[in-house]
């Protein structure tokens, strides 16, 4: 026990000092390799690459690529979730254009029908005044043409009349009616 | 290194002692030479890498790893310089 | 004056260290244990859920992973590079791990400032690189090694020599240099001015003058061992970057 303890002091202090001393040989120059040093490294260098060429890499690079190629799908599906959303947005705007174009018929099939009713009103109603108006005209000139036959009538009784007085003479109807009428048109 | 020698002669040195102390000397002026040309190509090196850089700052990557080279292979010289320093003058 | 009590140690006293058993010293553990720590960090991050957004230890694996495949791999190699990724991540986190001891208070020690480590791993690189350009263009890696295609007849001797000295001999001895020498230089630094702090502490005449002066090498250790957090990221990203650049001109030669 006491000289395990012993040694491993030993061990410790020869690790923390370089050769001192009667140990320190200027022979093998600082330039020399050492063959225990040679070997020593050598042998965990060529256990350290071979581990690392067979078996610790692969199963560390593999993991890597695992998760990238994960990472690379997700980013897969997120490109097609985004599509996806994207087509939906468009056929929605497209409903929403065949909504739009369809309210825009209506209101323009209802605007044609509104404007033929109030043409046809228009119409019927022109028609109803041209009618009344031709009516009234009508009657107007019954009653002018009365009037006119009146006063035709009157003037040729006083023609008449006018003419037996100063002539004594009945002159006949014929001729004084012509004459009326010919003087009247004038 | 003649002048050591007589130094050497004048100061009462073995034959031994004035070799050791020639060879300290000249050890000091082999690394000391074997420095300037490669700090002078180092200099350069770098110099014209930064240049380049700032000119290219897309092309840094490539230019820094050939930087990288450029100087291994230039101070290799310094290097071999200072391992005659420790052959020669320890 | 501090100059007589002031000597700097033996390169030796502040590099080697004695064996804590048999032919195991400090950079030997250093070693193992930045495989282990790399081993378990990997090893509890792969055990994590991976499909939820990664935090913690996860976090850190797979920050790694992307620094090299962005920085690194897709920079220098291009996709078709993408199968080295575990090996050039087994080597930066290995240099890495055995640079940022030499800034963690007790330990102060990066590994690869001694030569075994960064030697071991050019040597390993160079290997690589030289068995994927066979096997990739077979004999005609040899001939376009030495002789880049285009090269009039009458230099290709000379040519020859040269990319054969530049491309087998001082591309991993660079690779080496490199990284052991800027970790040493650094480790010396921080030994130079901690001493320096030490050598004013204790000094034994005009303390009055010469102890509060102790604060600016000190601000200066502090100063370096936060530059060298950044030098332990950036030696282990140049390193390797750059065996991502010879494995990659290796395999395909018209890069």
């Amino acid at each position: 026990m006491h000289s395990a303890v012993v040694h491993l002091h030993g061990s410790i202090v020869r690790f923390i000092t370089a050769e001192t001393g009667e140990a320190v040989s200027k022979d093998p120059g600082p330039i020399v390799p050492e063959l225990k040093e040679l070997y020593w490294s050598f042998g965990s260098f060529v256990v350290f690459a071979l581990l690392m060429r067979f078996f610790l890499f692969p199963k560390l690079k593999k993991g890597m690529e695992a998760r990238y190629q994960g990472i690379q799908s997700a980013h897969a599906a997120a490109d097609a979730e985004r599509a996806a959303a994207r087509a939906e947005v468009a056929d929605y705007e497209a409903q929403l254009a065949a909504i739009k174009a369809e309210a825009a018929r209506e209101v323009e099939a209802a605007r044609n029908t509104l404007e033929t009713e109030r043409q046809a009103k228009l119409a019927e109603v022109n028609a109803r005044l041209a009618q009344q108006r031709a009516a009234a005209a009508a009657e107007a000139q019954a009653e002018r043409d009365a009037a006119r036959d009146q006063i035709h009538a009157a003037v040729s009784d006083v023609a008449g009349l006018a003419g037996e007085l100063a002539t004594g003479r009945r002159p006949s109807p014929e001729v004084v009616t012509r004459v009326v009428s010919e003087v009247m048109a004038r | 290194m003649e002048a050591f020698s007589y130094v050497a002669a004048a100061t009462g040195l073995t034959g031994e002692e004035a070799k050791a102390a020639q060879a300290a000397s000249s050890a000091g002026f082999a690394y000391g030479l074997a420095a300037i040309g490669p700090g002078i190509g180092i200099g350069y090196l770098v110099g014209k890498s930064v240049e380049a850089m700032a000119r290219q700052p897309e092309a840094a990557g490539m230019v820094r790893t050939t930087m990288f080279l450029g100087i291994a292979f230039t101070e290799a010289l310094a290097l071999i310089g200072f391992v005659v320093f420790i052959l020669i003058g320890l | 004056m501090i100059a007589e009590s002031f000597e700097f140690p033996e390169i030796n006293a502040i590099l080697r260290w004695q064996d804590i058993f048999v032919s195991f010293n400090k950079i030997a553990l250093i070693a193992v244990a930045a495989a282990v720590i790399g081993i378990v960090v990997f090893l509890l991050a792969g055990r994590k859920d991976a499909s939820v957004a990664p935090k913690g230890v996860r976090n850190l694996a797979e920050v790694s992973v992307e620094f090299i495949e962005d920085g690194i791999v897709m920079q220098t190699m291009g996709k078709s590079g993408l199968g080295w990724t575990p090996f050039l991540l087994s080597l930066f986190v290995f240099i890495y791990l055995c640079n940022v001891p030499g800034i963690i208070p007790l330990i102060q020690m990066p590994a690869t400032a001694r030569m075994a480590i960064p030697m071991f791993l050019a040597l390993l690189v160079w290997v690589i690189y030289n068995g994927v350009g066979l096997k990739h263009q077979g004999i005609k890696y040899i001939t376009h090694t030495i002789w880049p295609p285009g090269v009039p007849v009458a230099l290709k001797p000379l040519v020859g020599v040269i990319e054969f000295i530049s491309n087998i001999i001082v591309r991993p001895f660079s690779l080496t240099v490199r990284l052991f020498a800027n970790m040493l230089a650094g480790h010396i630094l921080l030994v130079t001015f901690a001493l320096l702090t030490q050598a004013l502490i204790t000094a034994e005449t005009m303390q009055f003058l010469l102890k509060p002066m102790a604060v600016l090498p000190f601000g200066m250790l502090v100063f370096l061992t936060a530059f060298e957090v950044l030098v332990a990221f950036l030696q282990a990203y140049i390193f390797t970057i750059l065996t991502a650049v010879y494995i990659g001109g290796a395999a395909h030669p018209e890069h």
